[in-house]
């Protein structure tokens, strides 16, 4: 049985708008075991990036966590809940043992300020060096691991003057600074070029073997699912529909919303002839379907469907669907 | 850096054809008016018709409008041209007169961002509560409030009820000269009774000039603190776990950019003020010698001390020009 590094719980955020409440992901539970690569896949606006961002309690206003635990094993096996820290004790996990990479690199660095500074800020906030000076002397070092030439004139330039894969090499820089226990990647690579999409995910793989990190990937991009993954969740409109290895779920998905997917777009593990669309639109997440949320646009919906929310149903071993057919 | 001397030398050519350009329409608006200036200098209606002659022989005023303007130019470039009305150099007139206004403009602005900036700060970080109701109701007061009203309303206040300022003359300037303005070499000399009595004389209408700005530079300053503040890169800060007073500071330094041009167009909006200010508090300024001299149709002065509020007008956006640099590394000259 695999170590768990994390464990989310019936995590529920909600959005208080002016049109009104957006359930934005409804009890939500997942593990992730120590040292994989966990990839959370869904279409744009399901939830994923605000799950990503729950567990640390990074949600702004207006959005608020609802309900939810998320239990983090540290190192020397003491468990904390990470959404019952207060400001302070989250913010020293921040960055330093739970570290992020943020979509657009464009907009994830400040303008004003070297890159340096940057990387040498992340490590000065934590304590790892006493000053930004010394941070920007170890960023050198950063810069060159995560394979930036002539790191030690990049360290001053700003992010303007470098191109959207080297600012990502950045923020992925300042992501591993501090040489955490998880790296989140929220849609590393959607900002980018096609060209260097690839070498980034080769070099978060890379600088995942090497500091022996847990990843949890976000993306919409079941290509980069296939080749960088051990175990998939499959979200749809704020809930988990599939949780499984990346064997199980792209060989024998379960969930018709999972295999609608999978026909949808070229599947790297089976050879389909034709894509399929999934018919319908993604629902509205103030009055979401009742039952399960896919029922409109279920090919099998039936009866059960509109009524009764499916929980996750284990089908096989470490493989959860949560369906009515099963 | 090295560009920023050519882009300093490009600018300062562009003043000349921005300064010329507002004496020209200046003098050309003096031109038209249907006024007869050489009979108001020469004493108005009794005024000999020799000695009005004698005026327009001396000042040109027979003579097409661009050799007037050539003689006007010429004359005050120079310092030569003799004030009709004073019988001094016109810009001797002007230096008299220049420290008081420029004084107080400089006092303004303190009162203007000391207020303004804070106010909106924490507005921004209050948003939606009353504070931020609050202080969004006081930047409409003070954009509509007319600076004579609120001028004779504190005067009420501060001179008739308590007695807590004065309004005779201006103390004099410290015996020492370094920039010529009395408040800043009083401060320089270290001469403080000095530099508290040009304080006592000065805070109020200060204050008076400066409120008008305080409120618009408030919601400015609130507005683009905020927009600042939903930047993914104070998100990705959070995520960084960076503490929040950092975060502030990340944000405020690129909110920094907008809260600069307005503060330069403000510097404008004061000058505006001053003729105003200068008259309810009888302080003896270039903005009240202004309206004296438009009142008596004393050209030559008015178009000099246009001028003046030209470039003083000018030199502050090349101020915030230069700021733009300093601030953001992604302007480059």
């Amino acid at each position: 049985m695999p170590e768990p590094i994390l464990q989310v719980r019936n995590l529920t955020v909600h959005f208080y708008t002016y049109a009104g409440i957006v359930k934005a992901i409804e009890r939500v539970s997942f593990d992730v075991y120590r040292g994989e690569t966990f990839a959370l896949v869904g279409e744009t606006g399901c939830g994923k990036s605000v799950t990503s961002r729950a567990l640390t309690q990074l949600i702004e206003s207006p959005g608020r966590i609802v309900e939810g635990e998320v239990l983090y094993h540290k190192e020397d096996g003491t468990v904390v809940d990470l959404l019952k820290l207060n400001e302070e004790q989250i913010r020293e996990i921040r960055g330093n043992e739970i570290a992020y990479i943020f979509q657009d690199p464009h907009a994830s660095l400040d303008p004003l300020y070297t890159v340096g500074y940057q990387i040498g800020e992340a490590m000065e906030v934590h304590g790892k060096v006493e000053s930004i000076k010394e941070g920007i002397k170890k960023a050198v070092d950063i810069l060159r691991s995560v394979l930036i030439p002539d790191p030690e004139n990049r360290v001053k330039n700003y992010p303007h003057e470098l191109s959207g894969g080297m600012k990502q090499r950045v923020v992925i820089g300042i992501g591993i600074a501090n040489n955490p226990k998880i790296l989140i990647a929220d849609e590393p690579t959607t900002a980018l070029d096609v060209t260097v999409q690839a070498q980034i995910l080769d070099l978060i793989n890379q600088l995942k073997e090497k500091y022996k990190a847990t990843v949890i990937l976000i993306t919409h991009n079941l290509g980069v699912v296939a080749e960088t993954a051990d175990r998939v969740a499959v979200m749809y409109a704020g809930k988990i529909v599939e949780i499984g290895s990346v064997e199980q779920i792209f060989k024998n998905p379960l969930h018709p919303y999972t295999k609608g997917l999978l026909k949808a777009v070229p599947n790297p593990m089976t050879k389909i002839e034709r894509l399929e669309a999934i018919p319908g639109t993604v629902p509205n997440l103030i009055t979401p379907p009742s039952g399960c949320r896919f029922h409109p646009r279920c090919p099998f919906a039936t009866e059960v469907c509109k009524r009764k929310v499916p929980e996750l149903k284990e089908m096989e071993d470490g493989h959860f669907v949560a369906c009515h057919l099963y | 850096m090295a560009d920023l001397k050519k882009f300093l030398i490009r600018r300062i050519l562009t003043f000349i054809p921005t300064i010329v350009g507002v004496t020209i329409i200046v003098f050309l608006i003096a031109y038209v008016i249907p006024a007869d200036p050489a009979k108001a200098w020469a004493g108005g209606e009794k005024a000999s018709p020799e000695a009005v002659e004698r005026i327009k022989e001396r000042y040109h005023l027979n003579e097409p409008w661009y050799d007037q303007y050539w003689f006007l130019i010429k004359g005050l470039a120079t310092n030569t041209l003799i004030d009709p009305r004073t019988s001094n150099p016109v810009f001797d007139d002007i230096k008299d007169r220049f420290p008081v206004t420029f004084q107080l403009a400089i006092i303004a602005f303190t009162f203007t961002i000391l207020i303004g900036i804070p106010l909106g700060l924490i507005s921004a970080l209050k948003r939606n509560t009353w504070i931020d109701t609050l202080v969004r109701i006081f930047a409409l007061i003070g954009v509509s409030t007319p600076v004579f009203w609120l001028g004779y309303l504190l005067l009420f206040v501060f001179f008739v009820k308590f007695r807590i300022t004065n309004l005779a003359g201006v103390p004099p300037a410290p015996p020492v000269q370094i920039t010529h303005i009395p408040i800043i070499d009083s401060l320089l000399t270290g001469n403080f009774t000095l530099f508290k009595q040009h304080l006592a004389r000065f805070w109020l209408p200060g204050f008076v000039l400066g409120f008008m700005g305080t409120g618009v530079l408030a919601r400015f300053v609130r507005n683009s603190f905020l927009e600042a503040l939903s930047g993914d890169y104070i998100q990705f800060l959070k995520a960084k776990g960076v503490p929040k007073l950092r975060m502030y500071r990340h944000a405020l330094k690129n909110a920094l950019v907008p809260i600069v041009t307005v503060l330069g167009l403000q510097f404008g909006g004061l000058l505006a003020g001053t003729p105003i200010t200068e008259t309810v508090f009888a302080l003896p300024g270039m903005g009240r010698y202004a309206i004296l001299s438009i009142q008596n149709l004393d050209f030559p002065a008015v178009v000099a001390i246009t001028f003046i509020y030209a470039i003083i007008y000018v030199t502050a956006n090349l101020v915030v020009d230069i700021l733009y640099a300093v601030i953001d590394p992604r302007v480059r000259y």
